[in-house]
């Protein structure tokens, strides 16, 4: 369910985004920035969906409040001539790749206790035809 | 219930994410073709484009303020005669100095460089040069007239016409073979004094290359697209 509405918004998004017009150059910047965190919290979204402690009020607070300070700080850090914005780009990837190996984790751990599962049915089967046999 | 929310909200969050992408990815394709490796560079470009942008933009600012005037000035001399007089004084003047559109009958000479290039004369002489445009403007001028274009170049009374190697520049814009000079005023007198045995044209011609003039209707010549600043002008008093 979550995975089909992930999947039908990046669809949607990306057609209309490619009708969308142009931003300026200047701002380009900027925008990239606020991709990186709303990526990131998107990711970190999914994660905790998984891990059954998802809060929307968080969720969006998040999304929109990451993308605005990494903006208002790629700012500031062009006004003092500091480039704050790899600052940010550290702590979101960084925090990109952990939500990612949450992610991984969990549906590692799903399929090999599926193969555990089904290889005790079939261990358990195999008993029960045996003792059949016995009898 | 929740879960249909949650996925809701994933979703959209997700569309707003891949347009915002998209925008990105497209606004980066049009910026630069070829991606430099050096920060440096990239700096550089980053310069060059954002001083390109800001030039559009005070480009458009400039043209909007002048719409803007000219729609306050009519305004102002709706109900005033003297006002109404000195407006269409303000536009005669606007005319002549080359800051409107302007429209009428006059000629087109278009100048070319020789086709085939006849290696045992002098090269130089089968161009186009500067001082061709230089003279055959003049020529113009002294039979009459009232606007001058080359190559969509108005000339005002600030334009030079300088060399700069391979091309000629006409109001600091480079321009080149083949040049398309457009006049207008009196048609009969410009086309027939540029036509005469002897006119400059005759020798641009002599010389190898085309120089062909047509009289046409309802030539519209553009305004100058540049701004004169007055630095050093003072009214005397």
């Amino acid at each position: 369910m979550i995975f089909i509405a992930i999947i039908l918004g990046c669809i949607v998004g990306a057609l209309i985004g490619v009708n969308m017009p142009m931003i300026s150059y200047t701002y380009s910047g900027y925008l990239a920035i606020a991709i990186i965190a709303a990526l990131d919290t998107v990711f970190g979204g999914i994660a905790s969906t998984l891990k059954k402690n998802f809060d929307l009020k968080i969720f969006v607070s998040g999304f929109f409040g990451n993308a605005i300070l990494a903006i208002l700080l790629t700012y500031l850090g062009q006004k003092l001539n500091v480039d704050i914005y790899l600052a940010a780009i550290v702590v979101f990837v960084g925090r990109m790749f952990n939500n990612l190996g949450i992610i991984r984790r969990y549906y590692i751990e799903k399929f090999s206790e599926k193969k555990k599962d089904t290889k005790k049915e079939e261990q358990e089967q195999v008993e029960n035809s045996e003792e059949e046999k016995q009898n | 219930m929740k879960k249909k929310q949650i996925a809701i909200t994933l979703g959209i969050m997700c569309l707003l994410l891949t347009i915002a992408i998209s925008v990105q990815i497209k606004t980066m394709n049009s910026a630069s073709s070829t991606v430099s490796q050096t920060l440096a560079d990239n700096g550089l470009r980053d310069e060059v484009l954002r001083m390109k942008e800001r030039y559009d933009n005070a480009y458009s600012d400039l043209q909007e303020a002048q719409k803007q005037l000219e729609q306050v000035r009519q305004e102002a001399t709706q109900d005033d005669n003297t006002a109404k007089a000195q407006e269409a004084e303000l536009k005669e003047n606007n005319m002549i100095l080359g800051y409107t559109d302007v429209v009428g009958d006059g000629v087109e000479v278009i100048l070319q460089d020789a086709e085939t290039t006849n290696l045992s004369l002098d090269v130089s002489t089968q161009l186009i040069h500067y001082d061709d445009l230089q003279n055959v403007i003049n020529e113009l001028k002294n039979a009459g007239a009232e606007a001058i274009e080359i190559n969509g170049q108005r000339l005002t009374s600030n334009t030079a016409i300088t060399c700069e190697g391979n091309v000629i520049k006409v109001n600091g814009e480079r321009v080149g073979s083949p040049f398309t000079i457009r006049a207008i005023g009196p048609q009969e007198l410009l086309y027939g004094s540029l036509r005469r045995a002897g006119s400059y044209l005759d020798l641009i011609r002599a010389r190898g290359n085309r120089a062909d003039i047509t009289k046409v209707d309802d030539i519209t010549i553009a305004r100058y697209a540049g701004v004169s600043d007055v630095k050093y002008l003072k009214e005397d008093k």
